[in-house]
């Protein structure tokens, strides 16, 4: 009767291992896989100082210049960007109102956006503004598209008066959040 | 990103045949000569055995601390996203890994000494293919959900990624010594024979986006990384070469590398049991004490240095005459230039896994036939009191290995019967990081001369084997002689 028992018990073991089982596994599922990261980054920074604008003389421009800018050409960031959205930070503290604008270029040099901002004499505050680009904003293309960026800065008002303010400047930031479709 | 995909499903995959290389069913199961190889001081009960050429041992072990196939694959209707998000990327700790190893025996002999029968010689070569990945927890999540949004300020770990990897082919030579009647010791020599081998286990590094000092975000990076190969270009460049005789040249460099044409590396083994009485039995054993010096094929990816990047920057008056307008890729070279990466071919050694295993065992249940009555050998006869005469064993072991991110520890409980000399079983219950509910059963058959023994671990999971953490198969035929016949 032992025999029996122990000879069943050696069956049943090996039963466990002859007979494994796996529930249905569908490896196909990986294609369904969404990967959407967001990217985070500076993009652009620039400040000047009031003496730097007053020496350019009133109501004329104190800089301008031209820089490539391939980041969004990039074939692959091109093909996975879902959407994206620009942030841009002005703070004037100079004695005089000023204009900033910044301008999107394809690889022919074709405007393709602009953004204008405009900043009143100190005390103005921190100017924001977020630009959306995808599906409700605008064409995402823009980004695609965009090689150079042109970014010129005026003076609205005099060339000679100069804030009381510690180190008076003006000071413009940019930076990206954008979403990007992996897989 | 077909890669991603390739590299998820991989890493899973693996993991169905990822094992660790505990193996609690065979250690001081001596009834089976391959427990020679996990306690070189076994008690040795043959006069001489010969496994059957490539089929003496075949062990596979396939283990994963975290997700399981089932828990991303099963076909259940949840999108597979979700999946990825909560029970990989949620749960998933830089310290689960997923693990395989398997071995393979080309051939071993042992014989009882003619002149010294307390001696048990013992030679063969077996091949063993090992790889650990450790979850790269935040590379993952970097991959996944980026830096931006609620990531900002978040540093992520460079150091997660770790990876070790290898297959070796190992010649040995043991001895097996009853030095007294209480107490038997072993030794092996190896020599291994590298196929090839990888490993990046010493990164270091972080990457962090802030909002910036000047700039509205400010992404910081500092990385140490390498990635340490060797025998692996070999191999790729045959591949990537692909003519005619691209089947035939990996073959014989894979010969060449098995027959100690490669890297080669030394190590030792050593064991013991003794008998505190004539049931209580206690063994131990140090395996892999050794080092392969890869200096053959070698190639190294190296990736370091620090920098921290805002975007574009203008500062007036200082830029006031710079009109270059190639402040972007300036950017990037400047970026290229702090963060160098390269390759290299210098030499370096890699360690082997080292384990350790301890086991107490109390035998009971007086009757049947000693296994080794008649062995001819000194082992055994000499009093009547060696375990072999009981018919039940009870114990515990205790695992420890190695691993690249500190010591991985299994603690198993076992009990043996042996049915005269024809049959014995052993089944264990093992706690380690992979699992709780670890049973498993093995079996030995002598059949006149010939040995057979299969060991399958976690058999609950036989359920559903997709849904294991753990997973374990062992067996062999060999040929033993417990007397002069």
């Amino acid at each position: 009767m032992k025999r029996l028992f122990y000879s069943a018990l050696l069956a049943i073991g090996f039963l466990f291992t002859v007979t494994s089982c796996t529930e249905e596994q569908d490896f196909g599922q990986i294609d369904d896989l969404n990967i959407t990261p967001t990217i985070s980054s500076g993009l652009f920074y620039f400040e000047s100082d009031e003496e730097t604008i007053n020496s350019a003389g009133p109501n004329t421009s104190f800089y301008y210049d031209e820089v490539t800018f391939e980041v969004f050409s990039e074939d692959y960031v091109a093909e996975h960007l879902l959407e994206g959205t620009i942030i841009y930070e002005i703070e004037n503290t100079t004695s005089k109102p000023l204009r900033i604008t910044i301008e999107f270029l394809n690889v022919d040099g074709r405007v393709l956006d602009a953004e204008t901002f405009t900043i009143e004499a100190d005390p103005s505050g921190i100017l924001t503004r977020e630009v959306f680009y995808g599906l409700g904003g605008k064409n995402l293309d823009i980004l695609a598209n965009t090689t150079g960026l042109r970014m010129s800065a005026g003076n609205l008002g005099d060339g000679t008066s100069v804030s009381s303010t510690d180190d008076p400047k003006i000071i413009f930031r940019s930076g990206g959040e954008f979403l990007f479709e992996l897989q | 990103m077909r890669i991603v995909q390739k590299l998820i499903l991989v890493v899973l995959l693996s993991s169905v045949n990822g094992f660790a290389q505990n193996k609690e069913l065979l250690y001081d199961f001596y009834e089976i000569p391959q427990s020679l190889m996990i306690n070189p001081g076994v008690k040795t009960a043959q006069n001489w055995h010969a496994g059957i050429p490539v089929i003496s041992g075949i062990s596979v072990q396939g283990a994963t601390s975290g997700v399981t196939v089932n828990d991303l694959f099963a076909n259940d209707g949840i999108d597979f996203t979700t999946k990825v998000q909560e029970r990989l990327l949620d749960v998933m700790k830089d310290k689960d890994d997923f693990s395989s190893t398997s071995q393979i025996e080309g051939f071993t002999v042992g014989f009882r000494g003619r002149n010294r029968p307390d001696d048990y010689y013992s030679f063969g070569m077996y091949g063993e293919m090992d790889v650990i990945s450790y979850w790269p927890k935040d590379l993952a999540i970097l991959a996944f959900e980026g830096n931006g949004g609620s990531n900002i300020g978040r540093s992520f770990d460079l150091g997660d990624l770790n990876i070790r990897g290898e297959m070796v082919n190992v010649f040995h030579f043991g001895i097996n010594r009853k030095v007294g009647p209480d107490l038997t010791l072993g030794a092996r020599a190896k020599i291994y024979s590298s196929i090839f081998q990888f490993q990046s286990i010493n990164n270091s590094g972080s990457f962090v986006t802030t909002q910036g000092s000047n700039n509205i975000y400010e992404s910081s990076i500092n990385a140490d990384m390498e990635l340490q190969t060797s025998g692996v270009k070999g191999f790729y460049d045959i591949v990537e070469e692909d003519t005619d005789t691209t089947r035939k040249d990996v073959t014989d460099l894979f010969t060449e590398r098995v027959l100690l044409g490669g890297n080669l590396g030394l190590g030792l083994d050593f064991g013991f049991s003794y008998e505190l009485n004539p049931q209580t039995t206690i063994t131990g054993s140090v395996l892999d004490l050794g080092f392969i010096y890869n200096s053959k094929d070698v190639w190294n990816y190296t990736f370091s240095g620090s920098t921290t990047t805002d975007g574009i920057s203008v500062f007036l008056p200082d830029d006031i005459d710079d009109v270059d307008n190639n402040l972007w890729q300036e950017l990037i070279d400047e970026i290229d230039e702090a963060l160098p990466h390269g390759e290299n071919q210098s030499s370096y050694i890699s360690w082997r896994p080292v384990k350790v295993y301890g086991s107490i065992r109390y035998d009971f249940g007086e009757g049947g036939r000693p296994l080794l009555e008649n062995c001819g050998c000194a082992v055994n006869t000499v009093r009547g009191n060696n375990r072999d005469y009981y018919r039940n064993s009870i114990g515990g072991q205790l695992f420890m290995m190695k691993r690249p991110k500190g010591v991985q520890a299994a603690l198993t409980a076992f009990y043996q019967r042996r049915f005269g000399r024809t049959v014995s079983l052993k089944t264990t219950y093992t706690i380690d990081k992979y699992s709780m509910t670890n049973i498993g059963l093995g079996a030995n058959f002598q059949m006149g001369p010939v040995n057979f023994y299969v060991l399958a671990d976690n058999l609950l999971s036989y359920s559903n084997v997709a849904d294991s953490h753990y997973a374990s198969l062992q067996f062999g035929f060999n040929i033993i002689s417990w007397n002069n016949n």
